[in-house]
């Protein structure tokens, strides 16, 4: 068992800085950038054991020369994470049709 | 298929941002695990700003413990701001308050006393009976007198965040049971110049387009806005229109440097008060250029002059006061040739002068205005709200839009943001202003009072027909000992009235005043009364908001609210069953309904037929989950249902037309829709053929708030702000808000996250005026006005960037009220503060 939190965040950078602005991220711990777009959108997680500072960070990414905004999508946050426990999935079409 | 726990959260955060933004990545599935989950969602409107925000609210074991951006939403698409990211923890507060308080020594209540535990009885019985010494005061006073001729000293400050339902049932408490004006929600405070007008322009309250002119747009102006941090949704989906549309360009207009200059194609930093100039030198450039729609304006528009020198809105006796020479709004007719001839003094030179603003920058924003074919979407909030010539200034803006056409047309027009969840909703549409009835009613109209006296059934004569007391004059007459009994419900308003220490405080603690105050926390205003209700919030009730782009949302109770909490409803309700009708009306009006002779005010305004006409019932939503409804429960009837029906028949069977609602349960089965609903069609774009169901097929335009389906270019001239810099107060100070702080902070603050990423107010300044101070970043600075001093840690770098003669402070912070700096100084026209200009200096602490 252990903490862990996520949060997911849709950053909007200027279009020619868009790679700076991903590199400044990455460099960041906790945080990866699992898509870029030409237009100027990346998606982000965070990924902290500290919940309280999530604020801070996601907030700190506004400083990021480039950056015009950040919006958070999905949070989940648990003190009693059995990270390794394996889960059955079903896609949401399966679900559906179940 | 199988993943870990661990992957499986963060594939789901992943595919949801993607979704959101419109990506795809490979491998990255929208999953959901096998195993049911125990998690109810249910969609709610978010608790905070104006934007509208659909959250999903996850529900475990009467608990809510996840909120999520809503992926149906139509206003925010699946994003959150930060503000509602933490949403689900506002209700979960340290010191949430659970029973009612009352300032008692040895066992008996006293004014001097400390706050101790009492029971809701107890609460009430006290309650009541101030309020009926103040009632009896009131009807000795106003024997023989007609309507528009009745006083009270009953007061109530209600709010831009009560549900529609709350509003209606403090409207109607006031203006039909207590026969008081003196009502008037916090929105007076953020709203009331853009309502002012809207009316003066249009005849009807509220935005003419909607946010979908955040895609439709070519040119987004922003003035006296600072959307990045303050509606951080729309500007979100304004950052998105200019990174992906060819040609579009974005212009900023503040007295500082902010978040949303980062995007600005013109950013202009302006001395404050001259917006005025800008907007009639635009209108100039207009004219002087041919650059005008003269079709437009000869079939939709009338032009017309205001009267100017009309004060300042502060105390009769008050020095400005003496000095002028106008009073009032009254609007006389003028020539297009005359209202030409009023704005050509304003030139590019003129224009550049006052406000700073370099020729080129002003030139851009002119051409922009007048270029023939570019959709122009302009919106402001406090900037031009907040301001001495409030209404006036908006008018410019319409003027603008008016002299080009640029109006009513999907990503043109003028659009005025709201800053509360339910300013529109609640405030507006309802009218829980002291002068308003509901559906754009008003009070000093007879024909207005007599229809609300037909739907209230109410004898002739109920409702007062003198405006009541607004917001910054209801602090004045607490003061001055004429009101004497007082309500505050849903708001923080001795943190949010300016000039604590000269009007506020003293009307609150003054003997002759009994001051009550519901709220879910101990806030400034709490603290300062000498009863507070405690409050359920949010998901805790039943409710419904209304947005900036008129769309009614609602929400169905997710949780209970903790020990004795109740809602603003419930109170409401409750406290009316203190009342027979004996002791709120005189004999002769009660003569006029003697089939009321008996009853109790709560029989009167709830048990009328019509508010209690649904039954009890199992609400439930579409996929057979069940929800609780206290007030339900607690009544024997829907009340939120009985209440909203009611209401609409304001919209219905009046002769305004235009503010129409669908039924109640519509809104449950929607994320929301905007006003006016006709044949359950929501309207987008008001008074344009093809979009409103009002213009007729031929007709174009038609602005039919107005008798003649005319709008109102209104000219009116720069007129100076109240206070300015002198030698000895030397900075203009500038108050607001920031990102991750809602309004007064009393929820957000409370949010531990929120409050770590930004914990105390700074006062953002320019690095050479704190070096010329002796100070730097870090440093504490006191702040001094001639009516108080407050003191907070300087702050030269970051979001803000004043320029030098220019301070910006938040005022979210309890620890630090900026308002016993600033000044009660308001439009008259609208009687809203100018938040924005006062004069201070500022010391080494």
């Amino acid at each position: 068992m252990s903490k862990y939190n996520i949060c997911s965040v849709l950053v909007h950078a200027k279009q020619d800085m868009i790679d700076s602005v991903k590199a400044i991220l990455e460099s960041q711990q906790g945080v990866e950038v699992h898509a870029k777009s030409d237009e100027g959108r990346l998606i982000v997680t965070v990924e902290d054991e500290y919940r309280k500072q999530i604020g801070e960070r996601i907030m700190g990414f506004y400083e990021i020369d480039g950056v015009l905004s950040a919006s958070m999508i999905y949070q989940f946050s648990d003190d009693e994470f059995n990270e390794q426990e394996t889960i059955e999935l079903q896609s949401t079409e399966e679900r559906m049709s179940a | 298929m199988k993943m870990t726990r661990r992957e499986f959260v963060k594939n789901n955060a992943i595919a949801a941002t993607a979704t959101a933004a419109g990506v795809t990545i490979p491998g990255i599935k929208d999953v959901l695990a096998a195993s049911e989950d125990k998690i109810r969602w249910d969609k709610a409107p978010c608790r905070f700003c104006g934007t509208g925000c659909s959250v999903l609210v996850g529900t475990q074991s009467g608990k809510i413990v996840a909120t999520q951006g809503d992926p149906d939403a139509p206003v925010n698409r699946g994003l959150n701001c930060i503000k509602g990211y933490f949403l689900s923890k506002i209700m979960y507060g340290k010191d949430r308050l659970t029973k009612p308080l009352l300032r008692k020594t040895d066992g008996k209540y006293d004014k001097e006393g400390e706050f101790e535990e009492v029971s809701w009885d107890e609460a009430f019985d006290i309650m009541a009976l101030k309020w009926k010494e103040a009632l009896k005061n009131d009807m000795a006073a106003n024997k023989g007198k007609p309507a528009d001729k009745i006083t009270s000293t009953v007061g109530m400050f209600g709010s831009g965040q009560w549900t529609i339902f709350e509003g209606y049932a403090a409207s109607k408490l006031m203006k039909a049971g207590f026969r008081s004006n003196h009502i008037d929600p916090n929105a007076r405070h953020c709203m009331a110049s853009a309502v002012g007008a809207f009316i003066r322009g249009f005849g009807s309250d509220e935005p003419m387009g909607c946010y979908d002119d955040l895609e439709h747009a070519d040119a987004f102006v922003l003035w006296g806005s600072n959307m990045a941090e303050m509606h951080p949704i729309l500007w979100t989906r304004i950052t998105d229109t200019r990174l992906t549309k060819k040609d579009s360009e974005v212009h900023v207009l503040s007295t500082f440097k902010h978040r949303s200059f980062d995007l600005a194609d013109n950013g202009m930093v302006f001395t404050p008060q001259t917006d005025m100039v800008i907007l009639n030198y635009i209108a100039n450039y207009i004219i002087q250029n041919k650059a005008y729609n003269k079709s437009f304006m000869d079939k939709h528009v009338n032009f017309k002059k205001t009267t100017t020198d009309i004060g300042y809105g502060l105390r009769p006796e008050h020095e400005l006061e003496k000095k002028r020479t106008g009073t009032g709004g009254k609007l006389s007719g003028i020539s297009f040739d005359e209202y030409a001839k009023s704005v050509e003094e304003y030139t590019l030179e003129y224009a550049s002068k006052l406000s700073g603003v370099p020729e080129k920058n002003l030139l851009r924003l002119a051409k922009l205005y007048a270029h023939p074919t570019k959709k122009i979407t302009s919106l402001w909030t406090m900037g031009f709200n907040q301001h001495t010539r409030g209404v006036w200034t908006n008018g410019l803006m319409y003027n603008v839009h008016l002299l080009t056409g640029k109006i009513s047309q999907p990503g043109n027009g003028p659009f005025s943001l709201t800053g509360q969840p339910s300013a529109c909703g609640t405030a507006r549409e309802v009218g829980t202003f002291s002068h308003r009835l509901p559906a754009d009613y008003v009070v000093k109209k007879k024909a207005h009072r007599d229809f609300a006296e037909k739907i209230w059934e109410l004898p002739e004569g109920t409702i007062p027909g003198k405006p009541g007391y607004h917001a910054v004059l209801q602090n004045r007459m607490l003061k001055d000992s004429k009101l004497n009994v007082y309500w505050v419900m849903c708001n923080n308003n001795v943190q949010a009235a300016a000039n604590l220490n000269e009007e506020t405080m003293p009307g609150y603690r003054n003997p002759d005043n009994f001051i009550v105050t519901s709220d879910p926390y101990p806030t400034v205003t709490a603290i300062a009364s000498d009863l507070i209700l405690p409050t359920a919030m949010w998901t805790e009730k039943e409710g419904a908001y209304g947005n900036a782009e008129r769309r009614t949302q609602f929400w169905r109770q997710q949780v209970a609210a903790p020990g004795e909490a109740k809602s603003d409803l419930w109170q409401l309700m409750e406290f009316a069953k203190r009342f027979k009708m004996e002791e709120v009306w005189p004999a002769d009006l009660l003569a006029k309904s003697p089939q009321y002779k008996g009853k109790t005010l709560f029989n009167v305004l709830f048990e009328n037929g019509q508010v209690d006409k649904f039954k009890k019932q199992t609400v439930m939503d579409d996929r057979g989950n069940k929800y609780q409804n206290d007030e339900m429960e607690d009544f024997g009837f829907y009340a939120q249902k009985g209440l909203f029906e009611e209401y609409r028949r304001f919209q219905l069977e009046g002769v305004k037309k235009g503010h129409e609602q669908a039924p109640f349960d519509v809104y449950h089965k929607t994320r929301g829709l905007r006003w006016p609903v006709v044949d359950g069609k929501e309207t987008l774009w008001r008074y344009a053929e093809g979009y409103d169901p009002y213009v007729k097929k031929g007709e174009g335009f038609k602005f039919y708030g107005k008798p003649d389906g005319r709008a109102n270019i209104i000219t009116a001239p720069y007129e100076v702000a109240a206070e300015s810099p002198d030698e000895e107060y030397d900075l203009w100070l500038s108050t607001g808000r920031v990102l991750e702080h809602w309004h007064s902070g009393s929820m957000t603050r409370r949010v531990p996250e929120l409050y770590r990423a930004f914990p105390d107010a700074v006062v953002f300044m320019h690095p050479e005026d704190a070096k010329a101070r002796g100070l730097r970043r870090g440093l504490t600075a006191k702040i001094i006005s001639r009516r108080g001093e407050v003191e907070c840690q300087v702050e030269t770098r970051g979001r803000n960037r004043p320029p030098k003669g220019l301070v910006f402070v938040p005022w979210f912070d309890a620890g630090r009220l900026i308002n016993k700096v600033t000044l009660d100084a308001t439009d008259p026209l609208s009687k809203e503060t100018d938040y924005k200009k006062c004069a201070i200096k500022i010391e080494k602490a």
